[in-house]
């Protein structure tokens, strides 16, 4: 049972800050992004190709302290969060961008659906279907908590950083949004983008922004997931759902809600497998987004449907 | 000196389709200057494309005798033009203080001072500064979208139909005290259905037909011309 | 004369498989197009009749539930029932709220039911799907383009009528106030319940239509399996359509034909010019360059090759108060 939980919070990490991005997106350019699961993908090749740039470089990567990974993932990380954001830049330059001079809000649903087969595609055609791993390093996990009580906790190492990273991540965006002015500038575009821009407020700008930190954070994911679990072109595809899910749930707009959502949605996913089977574990995110549209549509912290 | 001035406009949402068609105006400093006219003269949209909501397809428009023609909207309150829209002129989700400290921040005028300046022309602001401006009332709201477009100290400020929905009453409230911000320096130009309203604290008035301005003259002028009157203000049937 | 033959063979092979998405393509434009709801899990509907129609007819499967050998025809109404159904429960949940729920629902409806595709084993065949599902008129027409001809001759009756029928229908009141309610957000609005249930009424027919083709799919092949319904097969529909411009039904034809030819023009061109190792990773390019060509069209044409009909008479004012026109 503990380590169901815990589980489900390392999941739930993943889910929270991809649907972040997910969230921000939605707020501030006014529709549901498709394509933000392959940013989660990008993000996590991206953070290998780096890596094994960095591992020709200088060597094959030292693990640090007790996880399995050395600093060059780290860098590997800060070089995918860049890049990462350089692509959903283009992206929006090429494609939304266009849409939303003369586009509605579902042409750019749509447009965003192409466009995550693209991204896809164009990645496994680069990086091929085969699963790769960060570092084949075998990790101990620290017991927590002992077996005989509520069936015990392990962690390993690599799950206490995400848990970190992302605490780390949702208070630093936190502080972003609630003491800039970018940040205030674009809680402000998305209650209102029009009186927004009247008020002095550079709304492509604001977009500018809002696409660099989901592309950030969907990379900070990405890399999560591929450490966790594996690097697959399908990687973002499977977590699509539930990003959704997490976002709706904690409230369509809100970011304290989309963490909420997500901790929430992997919390879900991860007990529902003793119970359902693994096999069925993202159907699960499915059951919540159902749940939530019958129950309370505008989501735990939504303000509105 | 000239505060605003508009020569010849022509704008509109559609290419090919101006509904301001060869718009001029000349607002002098520190003079309230109404925008009149029948429903439909493109009153609106004069001031929205002045604003730079709306694409100007031939004209000019000075501020201060500097070109602002075409300027991205979210420039001009950086360059001393306030506007305030006629609905949704504020954000509903925050409080009055973070309305106005958020426009102090954009617009990087010294926070303190400026919102002080503020609250004492508004004292009814300064009583509720946590409240929710969706919960404000209309009279209210409306003070809070003035006090909004006033921070960043614009030399003109511009208000489309401040009157709109408010009971006559209130519509003196909030017109006197557009006479109040004028006290402090800020030219005011409003478009305005509510003629007498308007008039009344006017200086001079422009009469806005079809897209373009067809008389311009004092306020005591336009409000004793019988043929203004019979035309365009009030007695006008049958237009949208 | 083996060549002609060939071709005429591979036209119809080609033919069946245009009539069944033009099927399931009509279904997504009276959603889609007459009514502006965004289905983004037509995949899912698709195999959900498929499914249906096979487990209803094909003789008994060992270790499976299903194969239940009924007749054919009562198979395709057994698809279009579930399909329907499906979509009666997905818009009861989504159709009240903005048109982003309804993508996101449809979307996850789709991924659940690969899910249960894939694993429910005892139900699906799971990823192998299921097999010996029968082909009408089989035991009359033995030559096998004989019988290909056939089943395309019947497809196309059914295109034929689906197509009559949407046509009178979307030339209805109904079909008109399904256009106000697309078109204007505040008449919608002021609709209010009969709003959602003009809605659900377009995208549960939309999607039996969609149930039907995949029946029709299930029965032309012979097998299915979860890869048949991925989400790559919503995208190619959803081309298809929006090629071929939304809210025309001749265009959603027409898209069906160009789209698919296009499809397999470039498959074909990939299989002869790409080494077999490297065919699996060639034919990812292939859906980059559909989806390329996708967004070319939502940017340069967004209405499409035929653009939307002018189903209103000149005379007549949408509720914006416009003549509505091409």
């Amino acid at each position: 049972m503990l380590q169901l939980i815990a589980d489900g919070f390392v999941i739930g990490s993943v889910i929270a800050l991809g649907a972040i991005g997910v969230t921000l997106v939605y707020s501030i350019l006014r529709f549901a992004n498709f394509a933000h699961g392959e940013l989660l993908t990008w993000g996590a090749y991206l953070a290998w190709t780096a890596l094994l740039g960095f591992a020709a470089v200088w060597g094959p990567m030292e693990p640090l302290g007790p996880f399995s990974f050395g600093w060059t993932l780290l860098a590997s990380l800060g070089v995918a969060a860049i890049a990462t954001a350089a692509l959903a830049l283009l992206v929006d330059l090429l494609l939304f961008r266009q849409l939303r001079r003369h586009g509605s809000a579902i042409t750019l649903i749509m447009a965003s659906f192409g466009a995550a087969l693209v991204l896809r595609n164009l990645l496994q055609f680069i990086f091929g279907a085969v699963p790769e791993y960060y570092s084949r390093e075998i990790q101990v996990a620290i017991r927590l908590v002992p077996r005989d009580v509520l069936g015990g906790l392990r962690i390993t190492p690599d799950q206490v950083f995400v848990l970190g990273l992302t605490a780390v991540s949702v208070v630093g965006l936190h502080l972003f949004l609630t003491r800039t002015t970018l940040g205030k500038a674009m809680r402000a575009t998305s209650i209102n983008p029009q009186l927004a821009r009247v008020t002095g407020i550079d709304v492509d700008r604001v977009i500018r922004a809002t696409w660099v930190i989901g592309a950030v954070l969907a990379a900070v994911a990405g890399v999560f997931s591929g450490l966790t679990v594996q690097l697959r072109p399908q990687l973002g595809l499977d977590l699509l759902l539930p990003l959704f899910a997490a976002a709706i749930l904690g409230g369509i707009g809100s970011v304290y809600g989309a963490v909420a959502g997500g901790l929430i949605v992997g919390l879900a996913e991860s007990l529902s497998v003793p119970i359902v089977g693994a096999e069925y574990r993202a159907a699960t995110a499915f059951i919540v987004l159902i749940a939530i549209l019958l129950v309370r549509p505008t989501g735990l912290f939504g303000e509105r449907p | 000196m000239t505060a605003l001035r508009v020569e010849t406009l022509e704008a509109g949402y559609e290419p090919g389709l101006p509904i301001v068609r060869g718009a001029s105006l000349s607002v002098e400093s520190n003079e309230i200057v109404a925008v009149l006219g029948p429903n439909g003269a493109g009153k609106s949209t004069l001031i929205k494309a002045i604003a730079g909501l709306v694409p100007i397809s031939a004209g000019r428009v000075l501020l201060h005798d500097r070109e602002i023609t075409g300027r991205a909207a979210h420039r001009l309150p950086h360059e001393g033009l306030g506007y305030v829209p006629q609905t949704e002129n504020v954000f509903v989700n925050l409080s009055i203080d973070d309305n106005l400290d958020l426009a102090a921040s954009i617009l990087k005028v010294p926070k303190k001072r400026r919102l002080g300046e503020l609250y004492a022309l508004f004292p009814d602001l300064a009583r509720q500064r946590r409240l929710l401006a969706g919960r404000l009332s209309g009279g209210q709201r409306q003070m809070l979208a003035v006090a909004r477009a006033l921070v960043g100290e614009p030399k003109v400020l511009m208000l489309d139909e401040p009157s709109a929905g408010l009971s006559p009453k209130l519509v003196g409230i909030v017109f006197e005290k557009l006479v109040e911000v004028r006290a402090t320096g800020v030219t005011i130009v409003l478009v305005e259905q509510n003629v007498k309203a308007a008039l009344a604290i006017a200086d001079r008035a422009a009469v806005l037909v079809e897209g373009s301005t067809r008389v311009v003259g004092t306020a005591r002028e336009l409000a004793n011309d019988p043929q203004v009157a019979a035309l365009y203000l009030g007695h006008h049937r049958g237009d949208t | 004369m083996p060549d002609l033959l060939g071709l005429l063979s591979y036209g119809t092979f080609f033919l069946v498989f245009v009539t069944i998405y033009g099927l399931v393509v009509l279904g997504l434009n009276l959603q889609w197009g007459f009514t502006g709801l965004f289905n983004v899990g037509v995949a899912g509907f698709v195999a959900i009749g498929a499914y249906t129609s096979a487990l209803l007819t094909a003789p008994d499967y060992p270790d499976q539930i299903g194969g239940l050998g009924l007749p054919i025809p009562l198979g395709w109404l057994g698809a279009m029932v579930t399909s329907g159904l499906a979509a009666f429960i997905v818009g009861v949940a989504a159709l009240r709220l903005r048109h982003d729920y309804l993508a996101i629902t449809t979307f996850g409806i789709a991924v659940t039911l690969q899910l249960v595709a894939l694993n429910a084993q005892g139900l699906t065949g799971g990823p192998f799907g299921l097999q010996f599902i029968p082909k009408p008129f089989a035991g009359v027409i033995v030559d096998n383009l004989a019988w290909n001809l056939a089943y395309l001759a019947m497809a196309i009756t059914l295109l034929g009528l689906s197509y009559v029928a949407l046509e009178r229908l979307v030339r209805s009141p109904w079909g008109r106030v399904l256009r106000a309610i697309r078109e204007d957000e505040t008449a919608a609005e002021s609709l209010g319940k009969r709003a959602f249930r003009f809605r659900l009424q377009a995208f549960v027919i939309g999607c039996m239509l969609m149930g039907l083709g995949g029946a029709l799919y299930a029965h032309f092949v012979g097998y299915i399996a979860p890869e048949d319904f991925l989400p790559i097969l919503t995208f190619q529909l959803w081309t298809m359509l929006i090629v071929g411009g939304s809210g025309n039904n001749r265009g959603a034809i027409l898209g069906t034909v160009v789209v698919w030819a296009l499809w397999t023009l470039s498959g074909n061109v990939l299989r002869e010019l790409v080494p077999a190792e490297h065919q699996a990773r060639a034919a990812t390019l292939q859906v980059v360059l559909i989806g390329l060509l996708l967004m070319l069209i939502l940017l340069v044409r967004p209405r499409g090759l035929l653009g939307e009909e002018a189903v209103v008479s000149r005379h007549m004012k949408d509720p914006a108060g416009e003549v509505q026109e091409e």
